[in-house]
């Protein structure tokens, strides 16, 4: 009787599971016979767009805002946005579907991180649209963020966040080792580590957190020297003075404790910095959100331009995207002018824009548009800042961002780099060996 | 005569019948695995990425690559490191487990039994997960440790080389260790217990009936584990990617996470030169097979 009743149920089992096979088949042909009227829709001017986006926190409240904002223009318009756990989820996808000439399965709109877009876009022509005819005054937005979706002298992306660089100290761990925000302003990075020795000695706190297996330091501290680590296409490290002496101090920082180089991702953002064992951080600004979550440090924080060699202001940006409209589009006439109208400033240009605005508010995303940021929410102090006008601040920082080289093996040099920065930290490599290999290593994957 | 042509129709009717329900899965096996496996073959005598793909010049450049390419020559002294050390310690212990809980007069059997193979119940990500936080820098062990005194400060048990190995080897024998026990419990219940007491009256003690009795009657099932496991490592991926990221600097990458590199994740994938490293890990799944199967082969 038992066994008849294991037996009944193993039955019922796969039936149900061959049901849910059947019922999974027809989903997909529901699903792709779906797509079919929405094209006919998106040609007799539909109302409708999808789009991928990442980050919950940050990049999607502002894709909701431009939705709210364009609907000013058009009432019936419906944004859908498809959350993507991680920005490589995009390029994985965009991947499998250039490899396999099968575009059908991507959003009509996608955000993309502004470093990978030039070489997807030079080895996946056939995944993108071009949008020199969106009607959008470039010269109204940055000219360093537009450098990233501009391929030829050709208009690919519309500009999301400035990704402009801040230094973000937290006021009381300064204060507990004698020192106020004046003191960590216009410094080298050499006095930087000692200020970082006496907090770690006061409070026990790192200075300064990375994570350091994609360690963006390199190129933010070059950048703020206004150097690249680039030079005519190839990597410029052994005989770049400035990254040698850039890797060097970043190794003496972790060898003193000032600077925590976190295992991964996770470790930087969960541990270092939400986990409350940094009294600085060093990043994008899209970082800010981060920071945020640790309520209990509110009105403590405070930011200022970041430490250099030579002890003036330094000014990067580090990892921003932009919007691209891709090949599966159906109704590129609406999709461009949704973009043009939202990200491209088009509803900046009489002074406020619902889209930068709220981005900001909902977000923190500082967007690249000269005309939004004059809005009140841009000048407005942040309590958590302790009542500080960051996103003012930030929109003046990013005037100073200074344009360098740049390639589409960016990734591969600071994974190089970032690993050679660990090796000799652990004692396993000296810096001359370290950057030789990286240099290197990464000229061995460029000959690919 | 009459018979011995109905004899030879009923064999014919039986291999037609055979080659008939054979077909489907043939068919599938070529279409799915084959068709791909060659198509990748000729791949990897390609260069370039997404649409600028073509035909290397010279045609093994792929091939020779890689014997330049430090980060995969260390991952494969990675990969190999972690099966010369995990894969023997893991088939140890699976075979003492196996050889306890094959005890006759052990109580609670069924119960210790499931708690051993119950690692090989969760998935793979999950319980990379859920190593990943108990040996974090706050985590579990470096509490533990501080509160005891053992250590006086927190370990970044995964950010230093040697120690982040240790944890991918320890999470492997915790995973793997309860599949291959249950594979030598079914083999051990296959040995009849008479020739065990027949030792017993030979005067045998618990160590020379293991060497003499357990492990030659085992040895088909031993082979089998060994060829599984050697696959299974030269292949991990799951442990290397969510456990450490292949960090710190490398260190713990495997193999099949740098082709993964290679091909997904970190910006266009170079498809030609991942399709030539996949090979070499075929190749090399392959030789180590067939010297385990020559080992383990008594027939002469």
């Amino acid at each position: 009787m038992k066994k008849k009743l294991l037996s009944l149920v193993l039955v019922s089992a796969m039936a149900t599971s061959m049901v849910a096979c059947g019922s999974g088949a027809a989903t997909t042909e529901n699903g792709s016979t779906g797509s079919a009227p929405a094209a006919t829709e998106g040609e007799a001017g539909g109302h409708k767009l999808t789009l991928w986006a990442w980050d919950e926190s940050f990049n999607i409240p502002a894709m909701q805002a431009a939705a709210e904002d364009y609907k000013e223009v058009d009432p019936e318009f419906e944004l859908e946005i498809i959350t993507q756990s991680q920005s490589s989820d995009v390029e994985n996808a965009i991947t499998n579907a250039g490899q396999s000439g099968d575009f059908s399965n991507l959003a009509d709109i996608t955000l993309f991180q502004d470093h990978y877009f030039q070489q997807f876009c030079v080895n996946y022509p056939d995944a993108w649209v071009s949008v020199d005819d969106a009607g959008v005054d470039w010269n109204g937005l940055g000219a360093e963020k537009l450098s990233y979706s501009t391929v030829d002298g050709v208009h690919y992306g519309f500009p999301v966040d400035a990704g402009t660089a801040i230094m973000a100290y937290n006021t009381e761990y300064l204060a507990a080792a004698g020192y106020t925000l004046d003191d960590v302003q216009n410094i080298t990075w050499d006095e930087f580590i000692e200020i970082g020795k006496k907090v770690k000695e006061a409070t026990g706190k790192y200075l300064l957190c990375m994570d350091g297996s994609g360690n963006d330091f390199f190129y933010m501290m070059c950048q703020a020297e206004g150097v690249s680590q680039w030079k005519d296409g190839q990597p410029y490290v052994t005989e770049n003075q400035t990254l040698v002496d850039i890797f060097t101090v970043q190794a003496k920082m972790a060898q003193e404790g000032v600077l925590y180089l976190a295992n991964d991702w996770g470790d930087y953002t969960d541990q270092a910095i939400v986990g409350d064992m940094v009294a600085g951080v060093y990043n994008g600004n899209w970082i800010i959100p981060t920071i945020k979550k640790v309520e209990s440090n509110a009105g403590k924080w405070e930011i200022v331009p970041a430490p250099t060699l030579t002890g003036k202001p330094g000014y990067a940006s580090n990892g921003g995207s932009s919007l691209y409209i891709t090949s599966n589009c159906q109704n590129t006439e609406l999709a461009k002018a949704f973009l043009a109208y939202t990200f491209g400033g088009g509803s900046a240009a009489d002074g406020t824009s619902l889209t930068y605005d709220n981005a900001l508010l909902n977000g923190g995303v500082i967007g690249t548009c000269a005309a939004a940021a004059k809005s009140d929410v841009y000048q407005a102090g942040v309590d958590y800042f302790n009542g500080q006008a960051i996103y003012a601040d930030i929109v003046a920082y990013t005037q100073n961002v200074p344009v360098i080289e740049q390639n589409d093996y960016h990734y591969t040099l600071r994974e190089k780099l970032s690993n050679h920065l660990i090796s000799v930290v652990n004692g396993e490599e000296d810096i001359d060996a370290a950057l030789a290999a990286a240099e290197q290593e990464t000229v061995f994957a460029m000959q690919e | 005569m009459e018979t011995k042509k109905k004899g030879l129709t009923l064999a014919g009717k039986q291999l037609a019948a055979g080659w008939l329900f054979l077909t489907p899965a043939t068919l599938l096996i070529f279409v799915m695995s084959f068709w791909p496996m060659i198509q990748a073959f000729l791949t990897s005598f390609k260069s370039g990425k997404g649409v600028n793909i073509h035909w290397a010049d010279p045609l093994f450049v792929n091939y020779t690559r890689m014997l330049q390419d430090t980060m995969f020559i260390q991952a494969m002294k990675n990969t190999f490191l972690y099966l010369i050390i995990q894969v023997p310690i893991m088939l140890i212990l699976a075979i003492l487990l196996a050889q306890l809980l094959n005890n006759k007069d052990l109580k609670f059997k069924g119960f210790f039994r499931t708690c051993i193979f119950l690692p090989c119940a969760t998935s793979l990500v999950s319980y990379s997960l859920i190593f990943k936080s108990m040996f974090a820098t706050q985590g579990l062990f470096n509490t533990i440790l501080v509160n005891l005194g053992i250590l006086k400060e927190n370990f970044n048990f995964l950010g230093t080389p040697w120690s982040a190995k240790l944890v991918i080897i320890l999470a492997l024998i915790w995973r793997w260790t309860g599949y291959n026990m249950v594979f030598y419990l079914a083999g051990l219940q296959n040995i009849e217990y008479s020739v065990y007491e027949a030792a017993k009256i030979d005067g045998a003690n618990g160590w020379k009936t293991f060497w003499n009795i357990t492990v030659p009657l085992l040895k088909p099932t031993i082979v089998m584990t060994f060829i599984m496991s050697i696959n299974g490592t030269l292949q991990l991926f799951d442990e290397s990617v969510n456990l450490t990221k292949g960090g710190p600097a490398g260190a713990t990458m495997t193999m099949s996470h740098y082709i993964y590199n290679q091909s997904f994740g970190q910006g266009v994938g170079n498809f030609g030169y991942t399709s030539a490293l996949c090979f070499v890990v075929f190749i090399l799944v392959a030789i180590l097979a067939v010297i385990n199967l020559k080992v383990g082969d008594t027939r002469d």
